[in-house]
């Protein structure tokens, strides 16, 4: 082995054993977060109550975790998958944007030189998105009373589910619309029997439907 | 004034946020001093830099949006942090609604946390709900991506000495592709057809069912669509990471002139009682 690709070996191994050291900081600063608003307002909220909001998220969220780790790692290289789990949003930017600086930059993804391209846009992105965040939140919060007290905008409140997941609906929906409208119907024949189930319990019927419904398409090559 | 605006909340959440950035500025450091060590051209990492940040404003734009947007709800501290660090759109958007009413908050993300303990808790569920894939990161992510490494070799090997690859065959791997939307349509489709035939609380306006969440529904489906299609056919691509965002303000802009301009038993109407 050359001394260049000892060099790139011990790069990897130490991208990894940063990306190990900063997971595990992120999740102590990100289980910091919510303990430090306890101890700030003075307050604790109910073990069950915190308990019965988890249990409707950790099946799904956490399947969803491993499915995740499992597709995105391979595309995103070391060091940016490490950044990108931290940051988030990684099907709508990190993603998109290491793969376009890999595409700028000629390199292929999983070489020494993919790594290096995709990590700096990863951080670049990350960097970028933080920065816009903080700076708008600080911009918006003298204007947030207005919104909140607003008897005039009190509809458009009430309306942010519709609002947020027809606007998600109609990026989802009219690219896998064959694999939609089966699950969909599912779902509006389990409300026709349980009116009012929330959307929260709603869903598992409806992941089911509709994984089971894009296997059955696949198998019979309906969708590619 | 509201506990969710208080000063110490956001230097709670300012900490958090330098975390991110410290850690950003870190692995671009290190990056970049690798790319020299590779020989790779300067002008190439400047330019990725600069590509990259022009490539993010407007998602991060859009990111921003929907922090306001869920901010009369949850204040603007929670999802300033949750959106900045490990979230993404949907899975907050569900984590705090599932949040709110497992903590007896009626009326999920279209009513306003009051009670100090009911806005901690939902900070606790949706820290500990999306945290898992950081547990999972330092055990699988290096041996996977060894694994993907071993195989680009394998195959830039076959390649030099012009051996033909052979397609994959087509086993349960051609699904995997099909798995996440799939998971996805099913999550959304929850949402979606509870706006068309959910029953909502009776003490609750606005929770079920009824002429303003379709009218609402409707508009945000037939906005993006058109924005989207708008944005393909004149090639406008800074508009592309702005079309759900839009689309979902016009929808919410279209459910305050209906509530009033309908006539009120109309605007009100929820058909499932």
């Amino acid at each position: 082995m050359s001394k260049k690709n000892k060099v790139e070996k011990s790069y990897f191994d130490r991208v990894h054993a940063w990306g190990r050291i900063s997971s595990i900081t992120a999740l102590c600063v990100m289980i910091m977060f919510p303990l430090s608003i306890c101890l700030y307002l003075g307050v604790w909220p109910s073990f069950s109550g915190v308990m019965a909001g988890l249990l409707k998220l950790i099946p799904l969220y956490w399947s969803l975790a491993v499915i995740e780790v499992l597709i995105y790692t391979p595309m995103l290289g070391a060091g940016g998958t490490y950044l990108s789990f931290v940051t988030g949003n990684i099907t709508n930017l990190k993603l998109p944007c290491a793969i376009g600086a890999m595409e700028n930059a000629k390199v292929k993804a999983n070489s020494e030189e993919g790594e290096v391209i995709s990590t700096i846009a990863i951080a670049t992105s990350s960097i970028v998105t933080t920065v816009i965040i903080a700076v708008g939140v600080l911009v918006f919060k003298p204007f947030l009373p207005a919104f909140t007290s607003s008897e005039l905008l009190m509809p458009a409140f009430k309306q942010v589910q519709p609002a947020l997941f027809g606007a998600l609906a109609a990026g989802y929906f009219s690219k896998h619309w064959k694999i939609s409208i089966f699950p969909i119907l599912v779902m509006l024949g389990v409300l026709l029997v349980a009116p009012g189930l929330d959307a929260g319990t709603l869903l598992f019927p409806g992941i089911v439907a509709s994984v089971v419904g894009a296997f059955a398409m696949w198998k019979f090559k309906i969708v590619k | 004034m509201d506990f969710k605006e208080s000063t110490g909340l956001y230097l709670i959440a300012g900490g958090v946020i330098a975390f991110i950035l410290v850690q950003s500025i870190f692995f671009l450091v290190k990056a970049w001093k690798q790319g020299e060590k590779l020989g790779i051209d300067k002008k190439k990492l400047r330019n990725t830099i600069t590509s990259s940040a022009v490539f993010t404003i407007p998602s991060a734009l859009s990111v921003l949006a929907t922090v306001i947007v869920l901010a009369p709800s949850l204040g603007l501290v929670i999802p300033w942090v949750r959106l900045s660090v490990l979230g993404n759109l949907l899975y907050e958007t569900k984590a705090a609604g599932d949040a709110m009413s497992a903590l007896g908050q009626e009326g999920g993300i279209s009513s306003t946390i009051t009670d100090p303990a009911v806005f901690a808790g939902v900070a606790w569920v949706m820290t500990l709900g999306i945290c898992f894939s950081l547990v999972l990161l330092p055990f699988v992510a290096k041996p996977l991506h060894k694994k993907i490494l071993n195989v680009g070799k394998k195959d830039e090997t076959k390649e030099e000495t012009g051996e033909k690859k052979e397609k994959k065959s087509n086993g349960i791997g051609g699904f995997i592709d099909l798995l996440t939307p799939a998971v996805f349509i099913g999550l959304i489709g929850a949402f979606v057809a509870r706006a068309i035939a959910g029953k909502g609380k009776p003490e609750t306006f606005g929770d079920g069912a009824g002429v303003l969440s379709v009218i609402t529904l409707v508009v945000a489906v037939v906005a993006s669509l058109i924005l989207e299609y708008i944005s393909k056919k004149f090639k406008l691509t800074w508009l592309e990471p702005f079309v759900m965002p839009i689309g979902m303000i016009i929808a919410m802009v279209v459910a305050v002139v209906a509530y009033n301009v309908l006539p009120p038993e109309l605007a009100v109407l929820e058909w499932r009682g």
